[in-house]
């Protein structure tokens, strides 16, 4: 369970100070696939950064399992980030000299996953976001902007990571592969019970999330799901 | 895909940036390994100086040097007094004699007899006697049955025309050959205190004790047909000889040795010696020891001198292995910046690489390492190439460090040498007019070849000094690529990835 209680994260810039969350407060249950939608600069990134640790807050806390990362040390940290959280990031951040598989090793790697292991699970991970075989050797810096935002998920999936933080995960793929991936996440949260927080700008994976906020100048409310608006007005 | 693995990659992601880094590397690296050969053959020839005769001093009579001069022969109390000096490890005495042969020595006596003429000896003893000249007490003349291997040639003939002017008068000299030095040895050492290079058979055992065995130059046993078992006398006394050497020159080996009482007994001067020999413990003491040796045995007794050739030799080569240990640490230290720099700025170049590690869970320890890894793989390509470079350019570096290095020196010691087969006795000349300490060679024979030192420097690259040399490399950019990677700690991924 994640809960988000009061999170602030400022900056200065020159004599102003931005404020792109502002006051976040909320829960999200262990299986949950959430979506966050906001315009562009409304602090969806800074949002995510904040829940996986790759950034401090100026206030407030995330408390994951009942651990606040407040005041975990900085190595407790990076063990939540390779144990705990998968990312997705919007431009993808893959290492450009290493094959695809490799890349998906190197969570593993970091994990102490065994070489045998972990080239047969990233060999799978490949297979399930649809990266055609002959392409799992080849360097990153030879694949398309869709297969590379197919390596990034596999990567993000590695260490079967209980919460997946993913930005704009569909944003470089097709219709069809688009709609695979959003299948593949909504099966993880689902069948393997992982929470999912997807930064989206596709209204189409927004819909087919479980709870769905809007993050606007800082300040996150929460939509009533599409699903849950239908149930409501049949009832 | 290992941390190694991944490095090994990374090293070669920009293969022309990487031929560029291992070229700068090579030519620092190949310059320190060189130094470091250069050096450690310097060191070599500097310590086989010192271990054999840079902590020798030598001891002559007051006032006697060769065969000029005069003053009190050196006797075994003093020897004794100069043992008890502190840093002294060893004293050994030596006498010297000049044999003559037998047969030739008759025959100029007759010559002599029918001139009428005496050569200038008081005590009469005839041509070549020697012991009457001024000053004269210390070499003993006496007759054999071996020949000479030096044959007078033009500089026997001038000195024997030399002495002819003050020793005879009027009837043409016969022609003669060389005497050949005898000389009484304490230890199993030459006049000089280096060891003897016995080539056949054994030493003489027991050198505090008389003896009839003798060790034979390998060219007076040759022109005489002996070997090892075989005989002849000294004033009629039968010698066997027990072994031959090899003193490395024609005069040297014109030579024999038997034990010092054996030569005390021969020249009817029990006690007396002709010179010590004054090993001291350790090179930094020699100047110190010289001086105690000099005041315990008196001024007016005794010259104590040092080899002063080597001791110039062994500082010139001290400098050359100061100069090249410096240049070693320099171009070490040059690869080391070289490798601070280039990692430095690969780190900056990766910086949002580091943080994408650092994003999916890579520990500051694993990324650091893989720097380190990367940084230590650009070394090993430049050590290979700096090695072969290494291999080639040492002996001439060496070469070039020493003869620039030593030129003043070389210049101001050539030519105190004498050449061989004249050094010492002036040869052949009948009336000599002094004693003194008749060594073969005299003072300056065994150190006249200094200059010669300096260019037996052999600077190989040896497999040993190489590895140590590249053990270094490495040390030092195991340093230069920590810096770097401990500044990869200190990357946040946020800042990072916040361009995003």
């Amino acid at each position: 369970m994640i809960q988000v209680k009061n999170l602030v994260r400022t900056f200065k810039s020159g004599d102003r100070t931005i404020k792109p969350v502002n006051d976040v407060s909320f829960e999200l249950e262990q299986g949950t696939l959430a979506s966050i939608v906001g315009k562009s600069g409304s602090g969806k990134s800074t949002l995510l950064s904040l829940l996986g640790a790759l950034d401090k807050p100026t206030s407030g806390d995330v408390v994951v399992n009942g651990v606040s990362l407040a005041s975990m040390p900085d190595g407790k940290l990076t063990e939540y980030r390779r144990r705990d959280i998968g990312f997705v990031f919007q431009q993808f951040n893959l290492i450009p000299n290493l094959s695809a598989v490799d890349n998906v090793m190197l969570p593993m790697e970091f994990a102490g996953v065994r070489k045998s292991v972990r080239l047969a699970r990233a060999k799978e991970l490949l297979e399930q976001v649809q990266l055609d075989p002959e392409k799992h050797v080849r360097r990153i810096n030879r694949l398309s902007g869709g297969e590379q935002q197919r390596v990034a998920i596999a990567r993000a999936l590695a260490n079967e990571p209980k919460l997946i933080l993913a930005d704009e995960p569909t944003g470089n793929l097709d219709e069809q592969t688009g709609e695979h991936i959003i299948e593949l996440l909504s099966s993880l949260s689902r069948d393997h019970n992982t929470t999912i927080l997807v930064v989206t700008h596709d209204r189409q994976l927004a819909n087919k999330t479980d709870r769905r906020f809007r993050l606007q100048q800082g300040r996150l409310t929460e939509e009533p799901a599409r699903a849950r608006v239908a149930a409501a007005a049949t009832a | 895909m290992s941390v190694l693995a991944r490095s090994i990659g990374n090293a070669f992601r920009n293969k022309v940036r990487t031929g560029a880094v291992v070229a700068v590397l090579a030519v620092a690296i190949g310059l320190a390994l060189s130094m470091l050969v250069a050096n450690q053959a310097v060191a070599a020839k500097v310590a086989e100086l010192n271990a054999s005769v840079g902590t020798v001093l030598t001891v002559n009579p007051a006032g006697g040097q060769g065969f000029e001069g005069g003053g009190e022969p050196l006797t075994a109390e003093q020897a004794a007094t100069a043992a008890t000096v502190p840093n002294v490890t060893s004293v050994v005495g030596t006498k010297a004699l000049r044999l003559r042969n037998a047969t030739e020595t008759a025959a100029q006596a007759a010559a002599q007899s029918a001139a009428g003429t005496q050569a200038g000896g008081t005590q009469g003893t005839g041509p070549g006697g020697g012991q009457g000249g001024p000053g004269g007490q210390n070499t003993t003349t006496l007759t054999t049955s071996l020949t000479a291997a030096v044959d007078a040639g033009t500089l026997g003939g001038r000195n024997q025309a030399a002495e002819g002017t003050t020793g005879s008068t009027g009837a043409t000299q016969p022609v003669r050959s060389l005497p050949i030095t005898a000389t009484g040895i304490g230890a199993e050492v030459d006049s000089t205190g280096k060891a003897l290079s016995i080539t056949e058979g054994s030493g003489l055992g027991d050198y505090s004790a008389e003896s009839t065995n003798a060790l034979l130059g390998t060219t007076l046993a040759e022109k005489n047909g002996l070997k090892v078992g075989s005989t002849f006398t000294i004033n009629d006394k039968t010698y066997t000889v027990a072994g031959l050497f090899d003193a490395g020159t024609t005069f040297g080996n014109n030579a024999l040795y038997v034990t010092l009482p054996s030569a005390q007994t021969l020249a009817a001067l029990p006690g007396e010696l002709s010179t010590m020999i004054v090993t001291v413990d350790t090179l930094e003491n020699v100047d110190s020891t010289k001086t105690a040796v000099q005041a315990a045995l008196g001024t007016d007794k005794a010259d104590v001198t040092q080899g002063q050739n080597l001791e110039t030799a062994v500082s010139s080569l001290d400098s050359v292995k100061n100069i090249s240990f410096i240049a070693f640490v320099a171009a070490l230290g040059t690869a080391g910046l070289i490798i601070l720099l280039i990692m430095v700025m690969l780190v900056r170049e990766r910086r949002r690489e580091i943080g994408v590690l650092k994003a999916i869970g890579a520990p500051n320890r694993t990324i650091g390492l893989q720097f380190v890894l990367e940084a230590l793989v650009l070394v090993a390509l430049g050590s290979v190439v700096g090695a072969a470079v290494a291999s080639f350019a040492s002996g001439g570096i060496a070469s070039a460090l020493i003869s620039s290095n030593t030129s003043t020196t070389t210049a101001a010691t050539t030519g105190r040498g004498m050449p061989g087969g004249a050094a010492g006795f002036p040869g052949g000349g009948a009336g000599f007019p002094g004693g003194g300490a008749g060594f073969p060679g005299g003072q300056n024979g065994p150190f006249g070849g200094a200059s010669q030192l300096l260019t037996t420097v052999t600077a190989s690259a040896s497999p040993g000094v190489i590895a140590a040399g590249i053990a270094a490399v490495f040390g030092v950019a195991i340093i230069g690529a920590l810096v770097p990677a401990l500044l990869t700690a200190r990357i946040r991924p946020i800042e990072v990835l916040r361009g995003e």
